[in-house]
């Protein structure tokens, strides 16, 4: 398959008429492991939003998922061919338990695929792995979370889901050290798994922290809208000593 | 109304009592001049309730001729469910004909409290009904479901009594129904809560969607009592519906419940009243309400809380999500507080369905129509968390859900 890959190219977008992203290309290659980092108000966030398939937003150039042009498919297919997102800020939907969302959600992704004792079984497991009690399946979908709770729960859905590729918002902001460790455990488990070890990760952070738990094949800095360069894992470390300023200027001459 | 206008009304009900009247069962329920003085009030309370509601738009003094078609029916309650020694099921006149204990002491005592257009109407007109006597410290696990079907082309007035002596307790569920959309129902229920005692009730109106309803409901809590209402009104193209609570013993609680959900064409104008008339009495007030294509519906809530009644608290969280743009909800939560010493508190929150969560729902793969089903269902769920069995539940959450695809 040659076409395989999160592939992103010239994307540009505006939000209110404000020029966020200018033109970004990044490719998140199956299996593997991308960060993509950034100072505060870069554009991080947007491109999440965008290919999540957020409303609202003026996009141009192109986005594919294993050849399918996301960008012109509703967020609901996006997710149905194996996209997901984990929001830096998930919505709170009262009344509606974790358990028969989680049903939902797998059933629209992976229509049929697990018998519910099956089912049962895989949540409980992921559950096991993320250290989470039982009884948050109960609980209204981040209806009274805590943050740390919220980005478990983000977590938890990625593995039940199971998608070809993911992009964590910041999942990493406000958690503790357990909490972290436990988030670094999961998406490695789930990387060793049969079913999952082809998924590729587009993990957006601030801090180079949570690639301590899982490490990085490629860093992508991002400055201003736009990819101002591209390393291996050291780069993460050359950001964590010398901080974005240096590749400020590197943005500032590029415009 | 100018008395030119009343003069010239189709006189209704007028003939309907004289019918009554030559009913030997039900005059011994109601005396004639009882019925009369009611129908009375009927007459000279205001069609428009209250406080008329920016949407509610109906003329309700125009509804005698619109009825004028219809036959009266005796109101024929069909009991299933829970039973318990010394428990007595039946209907309004066998009730008074053997003499029950703790009817005639209790009949009329809780609705006195609650004074209104219908209530009037119901208590002029009243044949058949339900008695519901649970005597003292006797507990009724299984719910009673007291099952009301209106026939054809008629207008019923049906009575629902529940008297629980000291230390007792039961779950009763009041269904209202019929096969034909073209009948006219309003009915009463009343609950005389004896100290101690813990009645739990469930009023689910699914009449066909061009009934007209209008219920009251009231309670009088003594000392220690428990009294639970949950609503649901779902059927009728035109529903009033009207919950109290005198609360006239220490240390006792009350709770409501509410949901209802205007589609197509319907309208609710739902009233809920708690008076907290003892010391260190609790209540809780939960209303949850959404309407869709031209739906309307008013709510106003009411808390009193006299100068002298120390140590109360109570809570009114009232809550309106509008699916369409032609659809309306009026939301007008009162608490009239004499008290210093107690605590109170309201909210109410009028809004759409919320974009960032339907957004977040799709990218876990639901479609549009799918996120906003859970989030619509999910958003009732803390008033159905007050009806008694999950049967009952799943069942309100299915005739919700055919709401909101319709």
């Amino acid at each position: 398959m040659p076409d395989r890959g999160l592939r992103i190219s010239g994307l540009r977008v505006s939000v209110a008429g404000n020029d966020i992203l200018k033109g970004i290309d990044l490719n998140v290659e199956p299996g593997r492991v991308h960060a993509l980092m950034g100072p505060n108000g870069s554009g991080k966030s947007t491109l999440a939003l965008a290919l999540a398939g957020h409303p609202g937003y003026e996009i141009s150039g192109s986005a594919t998922l294993d050849g399918l042009d996301l960008l012109a498919i509703s967020p609901d297919k996006r997710a149905r061919a194996g996209l997901f997102l984990s929001f830096q800020y998930p919505a709170a939907i009262p009344g509606v338990k974790v358990s028969s969302f989680l049903q939902a959600t797998r059933q629209a992704v992976k229509p049929g695929d697990l018998p519910p004792a099956k089912f049962r079984q895989l949540v409980m497991e992921k559950m096991d792995l993320l250290d989470m009690d039982p009884s948050f399946l109960g609980r209204y979908l981040n209806d009274g979370f805590s943050g740390g709770e919220k980005k478990r729960l983000e977590m938890l859905q990625l593995a039940v889901l199971a998608p070809k590729y993911a992009i964590l918002d910041e999942t990493d902001s406000g958690l503790d050290i357990d909490a972290l460790r436990a988030v670094g455990e999961s998406l490695g488990a789930m990387r060793k798994d049969a079913a999952t070890k082809e998924i590729g990760l587009l993990i957006i952070t601030h801090y180079p922290r949570i690639l301590q738990h899982i490490s990085a094949d490629v860093v992508h800095i991002m400055v201003d809208g736009r990819i101002v360069k591209e390393g291996g894992p050291e780069l993460a470390h050359t950001i964590e000593r010398e901080g974005y300023d240096s590749l400020r200027e590197v943005a500032a001459v590029s415009v | 109304m100018s008395e030119a206008l009343l003069e010239t009304k189709p006189k209704l009900w007028e003939s309907a009592l004289e019918t009554i009247v030559s009913d030997d069962g039900a005059l011994r329920v109601s005396s004639p001049d009882t019925r009369v003085a009611a129908l009375d009030r009927y007459r000279i309370t205001t069609a428009n309730r209250e406080r008329p509601g920016r949407y509610w738009k109906l003329d309700l003094d125009a509804l005698d001729e619109r009825l004028s078609n219809l036959a009266m029916a005796p109101a024929r309650a069909n009991f299933s469910g829970g039973t318990a020694p010394a428990l007595v099921l039946c209907d309004l006149e066998s009730a008074i004909q053997g003499d029950a204990a703790g009817f005639q002491s209790a009949f009329g005592r809780a609705i006195a409290h609650a004074p209104g257009k219908y209530a009037a109407l119901t208590q002029a007109l009243q044949r058949g009904g339900a008695f519901v006597h649970i005597p003292a410290d006797v507990c009724v696990d299984e719910p009673i479901v007291v099952t009301y079907r209106a026939e054809n082309r008629t207008a019923s007035f049906p009575y629902t009594l529940i008297v629980a002596d000291r230390g007792s307790s039961a779950t009763i569920i009041e269904r209202h129904e019929a096969d034909d959309g073209n009948v006219f129902v309003s009915g009463i229920t009343e609950v005389i809560a004896h100290d101690s005692s813990a009645i739990m009730h469930a009023a689910v109106q699914r009449l066909p969607e061009d009934a007209i309803a209008f219920f009251t409901r009231s309670a009088l809590l003594e000392r220690n009592a428990h009294v639970s209402w949950s609503a649901a009104e779902l059927g009728a193209h035109l529903t009033g519906s009207t919950i109290f609570c005198a609360i006239e013993g220490l240390g006792a609680a009350s709770h409501i419940a509410a949901l209802f959900f205007p589609h197509g064409e319907q309208h609710v104008d739902f009233i809920t009243t708690t008076d907290h008339l003892a010391g260190e009495s609790q209540s809780r007030t939960v209303i949850k309400s959404a309407a869709t294509g031209n739906g309307q519906a008013r709510y106003l809530g009411n808390i009193r809380i006299a100068a002298t009644m120390h140590g109360c608290d109570a809570s009114l969280k009232d809550d309106a999500l509008l699916l369409s743009p032609h659809a309306h909800i009026d939301s007008v939560p009162a608490l009239e507080i004499a008290a210093n010493d107690v605590k109170a508190f309201h909210g109410a929150t009028v809004g759409a369905l919320d974009d960032e969560s339907i957004f977040y729902m799709m990218t876990r793969g639901l479609t549009r129509d799918e996120a906003e089903r859970m989030i619509t269902l999910g958003f009732f769920e803390p008033a159905l968390d007050h009806f008694p069995t999950a049967a009952l539940r799943e069942e309100l959450r299915q005739e919700l859900a055919r709401k909101i695809a319709s």
